[in-house]
């Protein structure tokens, strides 16, 4: 089966001093494959480099060797037009639901922002967020709120229904449980396993919690001071 | 709702306590009727979920609330209600007989005052010891928390999560208190700090006879750190008993699905939302999401004592 992303023998250093400079290296030789509705487990302790490795895969943060591959073409010499579409079909879950909102924005201008961006016709707009919502099990009632004025387990929801707008292929999970009670954690991993039975969504799943880890992964990877063990 | 009759000497009885917080939205019913009873020496959890009210009922009993606050009921230590006393005798009560470890430690302590300064100050605000002597007790308590002398000098900017948490435990326990409450103390610290961080404020508890009311949303840390537990929603106390007899067998609806989401029950999520607090459900709290609910729900339901073969619980549900 052909990988959506790969990474090949994926390096990171970041060099420190002004004069005399001196690598610290974050991340050594990772190589790891996402396919479609499979789930890779990403383990580690803090410090590790797994949300690093996450930003590299979706594309925010260049690495200094190796390479990530989206449908077997290298992201960093894609052509605009390609990397724009990558962009949008690898998207990131982040753990601080509250912080991946805008709190001055209401709910329904967070949703229409990245509508605007997809260049969605208007009148498509509320058809496109109730179709959204309904996928995570939110009701439209919340559209005039703020994140504040909602609770965090429904502001995972509004930033999960946001990343399902861009019809991702791949979805890199960054401890999206880890700050919320478990009940709504139960929830949340819920709604994630039927969306990838759904839309066959290839998730990377970051997270320190082993019972997470065994509930949605397929097969799971752990990282130890940079490199895979 | 009567507390659970212990066998030791109760040092806290909570009875009908009732908070609400006048907001522009309405009034927020942040808790209602709580009650329970904190016994000498044991650990009582007091669990549910983010936004039911556990933090309320603590700053209630510590008068530690903003002025929009309204309280009713009452918190009885040591032969007063500590609901009508002034600010000025609490203030003697704080830190000295009962105290309180916040769920943010960085920002509990001052950053730009030394650890063990802040440690020490409970020493010298009660006039227990003078700047030097509260000093060096205060490093003998920091050192009991595995932080040395040279640590104990830094700042809490300099300090990790864990150790700004031990900070925090060595300022409440150093007078000794004769009730902790512990406002979810795993609270932003990694799965290996929470151990350690527990493990520690459990010695000292034993070493010191104090009792500690452990508010927090993690179930396995309440089933592993307390004797007695109470199961909080929406503001109320639902189910109240011993910790390990509630995980055997809950029987509230409320605590079984709770119980439910836990990852070696399945991570079985409860239907629904929580009600909001200033329009809830009429009847039980808990009716629109509970798949037992019947005609009779829409009614209050009362508090029903023994409701277990052990006889030592207490249920708010009709069930029973």
């Amino acid at each position: 089966m052909l990988a959506v992303l790969k990474a090949e023998d994926i390096g990171l250093v970041y060099e420190s001093g002004l004069i005399f400079k001196r690598g610290h290296t974050v991340l050594r030789g990772i190589n790891l494959e996402l396919h479609e509705g499979r789930t890779l487990g990403l383990m580690g302790a803090s410090g590790s480099g797994k949300s690093t490795l996450g930003r590299i895969l979706a594309g925010q943060q260049r690495p200094t060797s190796g390479r990530v591959l989206f449908d077997g073409e290298d992201i960093w010499l894609m052509p605009r037009l390609e990397r724009s579409a990558y962009k949008k079909q690898v998207q990131m879950v982040f753990q601080d639901p509250e912080g991946s909102l805008n709190p001055r924005k209401s709910i329904e201008r967070s949703i229409h922002e990245v509508l605007g961006l997809l260049k969605v016709p208007a009148l498509q707009w509320r058809s496109r967020t109730k179709e959204a919502f309904e996928m995570v099990g939110l009701s439209e009632d919340l559209l005039c709120r703020r994140p504040a004025q909602i609770s965090g387990g429904q502001c995972q929801r509004v930033a999960l229904a946001r990343v399902l707008l861009l019809e991702p292929r791949v979805v890199i999970l960054d401890e999206p449980t880890s700050a919320l009670d478990i009940s709504v954690q139960a929830q949340i991993l819920n709604i994630l396993r039927d969306l990838q039975t759904d839309l066959g969504l290839a998730y990377l799943l970051i997270s320190h919690q082993p019972e997470v880890i065994g509930f949605m992964a397929h097969e799971t990877i752990r990282l130890e001071g940079g490199e895979i063990v | 709702m009567t507390a659970i009759l212990c066998p030791g000497r109760t040092i806290l009885e909570v009875e009908g306590l009732t908070v609400g917080f006048e907001t522009a939205a309405g009034l927020v019913k942040a808790a209602e009727d709580v009650c329970f009873s904190l016994r000498q020496g044991e650990t009582l959890a007091l669990v549910g979920e983010t936004g039911c009210g556990k933090s309320v009922v603590a700053s209630a009993i510590m008068k530690l609330l903003p002025r929009n606050a309204s309280v009713r009921g009452h918190a009885n230590f040591a032969g007063r209600d500590l609901l009508t006393l002034s600010e000025k005798e609490m203030a003697g009560i704080r830190g000295k007989d009962i105290s309180i470890v916040f769920q943010n430690p960085s920002l509990s302590l001052n950053p730009i005052i030394r650890v063990v300064e802040q440690v020490a100050e409970p020493l010298q605000v009660h006039g227990c010891a003078q700047r030097r002597k509260s000093i060096e007790t205060a490093e003998k308590m920091l050192e009991r928390l595995e932080l040395d002398s040279r640590e104990s000098r830094m700042y809490p900017f300099q300090f990790s999560g864990g150790m700004n948490q031990r900070a925090m435990i060595a300022t409440s326990m150093i007078l000794t208190p004769k009730i902790i409450i512990a406002d979810e103390p795993s609270h932003g610290l990694d799965s290996g700090l929470v151990d350690e961080t527990m493990r520690v404020m459990m010695m000292i508890k034993e070493q010191i006879g104090s009792s500690l009311l452990l508010i927090t949303h993690d179930l396995i840390l309440a089933q592993r750190f307390s004797e007695r537990m109470a199961v909080m929603y929406c503001g109320e106390i639902v189910e109240n008993g011993k910790s390990e007899e509630i995980f055997a067998k809950p029987l509230h609806p409320y605590t079984r699905a709770l119980l439910d989401c836990l990852p070696e029950r399945g991570f079985h999520p409860i239907p629904g939302s929580s009600p909001s607090m200033i329009n809830p459900p009429e009847g039980c709290k808990f009716r629109p999401r509970c798949q037992q609910a019947r005609d009779r729900c829409m009614r209050k339901p009362q508090i029903v004592d023994g409701a277990a073969e052990d006889g030592d619980r207490e249920v708010r549900c009709w069930l029973y």
